[in-house]
């Protein structure tokens, strides 16, 4: 069931439209490709150059990609280590199986704090649970404390990027969305006042609000500490001054031991932001007197998760560290923005984990949201083979489609197995080939090319055309020559 | 049974079957983690004097104010600092030194001070455990002369000591320092900012927008 | 002339029926080279659409039969470094999953001898300078599978930089994706076109008369579109370059 306050669209992979089809009123809008293309060459340029200075780049993506395989290889010992670390510095883990579980827990804790209002921190995970709505409709205000966040849930948007969300949103319009939300009818739309605006806001939220949600970047084993990594000290703030503080976490985030850290900061500012190292990274452990909450609660949350490490190749994506470098460098994303996805997980991280937290029942269309032009690998700082990772499910799309009498009558479908028929022999082959320059006549005009084609075609020719056949393939080409020179 | 003590049964079940292949015997476990190659840089190339002129800069970068003391000027140091900066009512860790706490100013030593307290302060000084120079990172462990956490993030203004023998210059060498791993710990690598707004960076949305640092020279860092 | 390289000819179904001058482009270009090249005319396809789109049964019965087909093979050159990149990226999952220890030998061994056709001109015969003459301005669109699959590095441009009379003007975004991607082409048509238009936008900048590459599947797809918007410029693949000379403008070869 969706839970649903307001009328604010859902990235909800089991609702939303197929790729394609949702990629369409993004690429009539120009604003919004404008302002993709905008963000995504910023964090790029910045992270090129940042990386360009590091000559130990390519050695720091083998040893996270090490490191994380290493820790999902070993998942069931490294969380159980966590565990009882952090219950041992007075902290309280729990288990969901799934979103629904999760949401209940949180609640469950809410209820116990008596809490009718918590302030947020962003996090993925949540936002893969729909915690938001629930709670909102449980009559727990929920108040984000990301700028981005901020933006979004005042302007009822949904994110279509894990690190900058709000990235499809240009300057007026967050003026707009803050005049109108804040009452601040004068409010200049330059950056400084809009910063400024939000940082009153939310304030007074900070210093009386006692709970808080966060996410998480890493789980830390060996100690049962959690890190959290920032740039604009809201999460300093929700992670030390309520009175509790519960933290959801993907069972996939553990790292094995504190050192880890090291590889993992130095790759992720860099990937993510395009800086040395993020304004502030805050390492907690448990509860300590004194000093931040009286009680936390770390939520891990399987939700699909445990199935995705069964597969060797697919479970690549559990090794994420939500960097978002893939999405900042794809090509497809740059055009479509991330709503496109119908997730919140959008990009090349997106189009395999997504299918996959599905169980491969929704989201079938993201595999293919790829030309495989591999720049998302290249960049990926743990080294997620992203395109091997889309084959393989791509091949398990089509053997869903194997199953489903109404194939046949899938025209791309068909004619990649006639296709599959014609290439077995040499002879049919050539055959299909002249079939094929026969039919291809039909629709060649005067000028030598085709223009317009029917049926699948039509997807070729409606922006580009095609050159008529020769009259002459390759072979027969050097069949003829062989015999002439005979 | 509860739900969560079933639930984790469960999904601990589903995760050693799904790494049934894989997985360690936990025996192993250790000598594989340590098998795990790390190529990349731990130690940093650079003269003591070259890595703290890395380390200025790189705090400068990050829009953080940086001044050179020694020992024998730190408290003139602050005091010219609080007094440029127009501060005059401070927070401190309840264990700072003494001599760093400068005539002229209105001290709050940290014994339990409210978040309301903790607000009303114009900024705070503390020492820190570590600098980063490759990033311009300052460390905080949060002991009793770094202060609570809150008392580094409410206050608008925050004035950090770090002395040069605690400036390393790579995070791998700040991870073989501290063997035993902090159960707090704020890396700090300038004032707050975001660039959720059409990506332009904006200082000073959260936590103090104004970091100043003094860098007091004890013949330190140690380099072979 | 170099010493006697024996090559065998893998033309790929879609330049056989689509681009057979690229092909004929090789064959004068490597005769006058001096290697002796073949053609099997058994050969059909390797089966990337299929394993792109996720058909790896299919793909894997093509790629038996090309590993039967040329098991013998001295050497075997492609004019499309997709092909290549997927004989090499994907090839050897397909054998782990549906083959035999036999065939995953037989694959082993052909592998090394497989070039994409920049490569067997530089890697394999040691050349650079072809003596090509192609008097026009050229911009190289780097196809994604050669810049990050194969690693050709420099040597697109090392080889036009040989070229007399040919001036090269760069592409801005050579390394991004002009949004062909095979099958996706059809499946994301719109999405594609959108990537189409951004990439046109900067190969028409460039001021040039012709687009090359290595991938006539992405020659295809950009020309499609010049063509659609009388742009002016037009493809050619980096075989015809080369095998222009100034006694055979055109690559004439007879």
């Amino acid at each position: 069931m969706i839970y649903s306050a307001t009328s604010r669209p859902v990235l909800d992979p089991r609702f939303a439209p197929p790729f394609p089809q949702a990629a369409l009123p993004v690429l009539r809008n120009p604003q919004l490709r404008k302002n993709v293309a905008h963000a995504t060459d910023v964090i790029q340029d910045k992270s090129g150059r940042l990386i360009q200075e590091k000559s130990d780049w390519q050695q720091l993506r083998s040893a996270g990609s090490a490191i994380r395989a290493h820790a999902l290889e070993n998942l069931g010992e490294y969380l159980e280590e966590f565990e009882a670390r952090c219950t041992a510095s007075g902290g309280t883990v729990h288990w969901a199986t799934d979103a629904a579980e999760a949401r209940q827990i949180i609640l469950g804790l809410l209820r116990q704090e008596d809490a009718s209002e918590v302030i947020k921190i962003e996090t993925m995970t949540s936002a893969e649970i729909q915690l938001n709505t629930f709670l909102e409709s449980a009559g727990v205000s929920v108040f984000e404390t990301d700028l981005a966040e901020v933006i979004l849930q005042l302007g009822e948007e949904e994110p279509s990027h894990i690190v900058v969300p709000a990235l499809h949103i240009n300057r007026g319009q967050v003026r707009e969305i803050f005049a109108r939300r804040m009452e601040l009818s004068d409010l200049s739309d330059n950056h400084h006042a809009l910063t400024a605006a939000a940082r009153h806001c939310l304030r007074q939220k900070f210093l009386s609000i006692p709970t808080a949600i966060s996410g998480e970047n890493f789980l830390i084993a060996e100690t049962g500490g959690v890190a959290v990594i920032e740039s604009e000290g809201n999460g300093r703030m929700c992670l030390t001054l309520p009175r509790t503080l519960i933290t959801i976490a993907g069972i996939e985030k553990v790292l094995p031991r504190f050192r880890d850290l090291e590889v993992m900061l130095q790759v992720l500012a860099r990937s993510a932001t395009g800086e040395r190292m993020n304004p502030y990274t805050s390492v907690w452990t448990g509860v300590t007197p004194g000093d931040g909450p009286e009680r936390f609660h770390v939520v891990l949350l399987d939700n699909g998760r445990s199935s995705i490490l069964a597969k060797p190749t697919e479970r690549q994506p559990l090794k994420c560290i939500r960097c978002a470098a893939c999405i900042n460098t794809c090509p497809v994303y740059r055009q479509t923005g991330g709503h496109a996805y119908g997730s919140v997980y959008p990009g090349p991280i997106g189009a395999i984990f997504t299918p996959q937290l599905m169980q491969m029942q929704h989201g079938q269309s993201l595999p293919y949201a790829s030309t495989l032009c591999g720049a998302s690998y290249e960049v990926c700082p743990v080294k997620i083979n992203i395109p091997e990772v889309l084959l393989e499910l791509r091949s398990q799309v089509v053997d869903q489609e194997r199953g489903d009498p109404g194939r046949l009558f899938d025209p791309m479908y068909l004619g990649l197995l006639i296709a599959n028929l014609l290439f077995t022999k040499a002879w049919l082959f050539h055959a299909g080939q002249r079939l094929g320059r026969i039919g291809a006549r039909l629709f060649t005009r005067k000028d030598g090319w085709i223009h317009s084609l029917p049926g699948i075609g039509a997807k070729w020719t409606q922006t580009r055309e095609l050159r008529g056949l020769s009259n002459q393939t390759f072979h027969e080409w050097w069949a003829a020559r062989a015999k002439e020179s005979k | 049974m509860s739900v969560s003590v079933l639930s984790r049964q469960n999904i601990l079940d589903r995760i050693r079957a799904a790494t049934r292949c894989v997985s360690k015997d936990p025996q192993q476990l250790p000598d594989s983690y340590a098998a795990l190659r790390r190529d990349y840089t731990r130690h940093g190339s650079l003269s003591s004097t070259a890595c703290i002129e890395l380390m200025v800069e790189r705090l400068r970068d990050y829009d953080a104010e940086v001044i050179e003391s020694t020992k024998e000027l730190l408290p003139a140091a602050i005091t010219f600092q609080l007094t440029a900066s127009g501060i005059s009512t401070l927070a401190t860790p309840s264990h700072l030194p003494h001599s760093w706490l400068a005539e002229g100013f209105d001290w709050i030593i940290d014994r339990g001070l409210t978040i309301q307290q903790t607000e009303a302060v114009q900024g705070v000084v503390t020492a820190a455990v570590c600098g980063v120079a490759d990033s311009g990172t300052i460390v905080l462990h949060h002991s009793l002369t770094e202060g609570r956490r809150a008392l580094t993030l409410l206050p608008d203004w925050h004035l950090c000591i770090l002395h040069t023998s605690q400036v390393v210059e790579t995070f791998p060498e700040y991870f073989d320092r501290y063997h035993q791993p902090p159960s707090l710990a704020t890396w700090i690598s300038g004032p707050s900012a975001t660039a959720d707004i059409e990506m332009t960076r904006i200082k000073g949305v959260h936590g103090p927008r104004f970091l100043h640092v003094i860098l007091v020279d004890d013949h330190g860092p140690e380099k072979t | 002339m170099v010493q006697c390289v024996r090559a065998s000819l893998f033309i790929t179904c879609y330049n056989d029926l689509l681009f057979p001058e690229t092909g004929q482009a090789v064959v004068g270009l490597l005769g006058r080279l001096g290697v002796e090249l073949a053609f099997n005319s058994k050969q059909t396809c390797y089966g990337q659409m299929r394993a792109n789109t996720g058909f790896r049964r299919e793909a894997f019965s093509q790629a038996k039969r090309f590993v039967r087909l040329y098991g013998d093979a001295e050497t075997v050159v492609i004019p499309s470094s997709s092909c290549v990149a997927m004989i090499r990226d994907q090839y050897p999952g397909l054998f782990e999953e549906f083959g035999n220890e036999i065939l995953r030998r037989e694959f082993a061994a052909l592998l090394p001898r497989i070039y994409e056709l920049s490569e067997l001109l530089i890697d394999k015969l040691g050349i650079e300078d072809v003596g090509a003459y192609f008097p026009h301005r050229v911009t190289f669109q780097a196809s994604c599978h050669g810049l990050r699959s194969l690693h050709l590095g420099d040597r697109p441009y090392r080889l036009l930089a040989k070229v007399r009379g040919l001036e090269h003007s760069p592409l801005s975004n050579a390394d991004r994706s002009c949004g062909f991607g095979g099958t996706f082409s059809v499946k994301n048509a719109e999405v594609s076109s959108a990537m189409l238009s951004v990439k046109l936008q900067d190969v028409t900048a460039t001021g040039a008369e012709y687009c090359t590459a290595h991938d006539n599947s992405c020659l295809m797809h950009l020309r499609g579109a010049m063509h659609r918007q009388y742009a002016g410029m037009k493809t050619i693949h980096m075989a015809q370059i080369l095998a222009c000379t100034k006694t055979s403008p055109t690559g004439a070869f007879l």
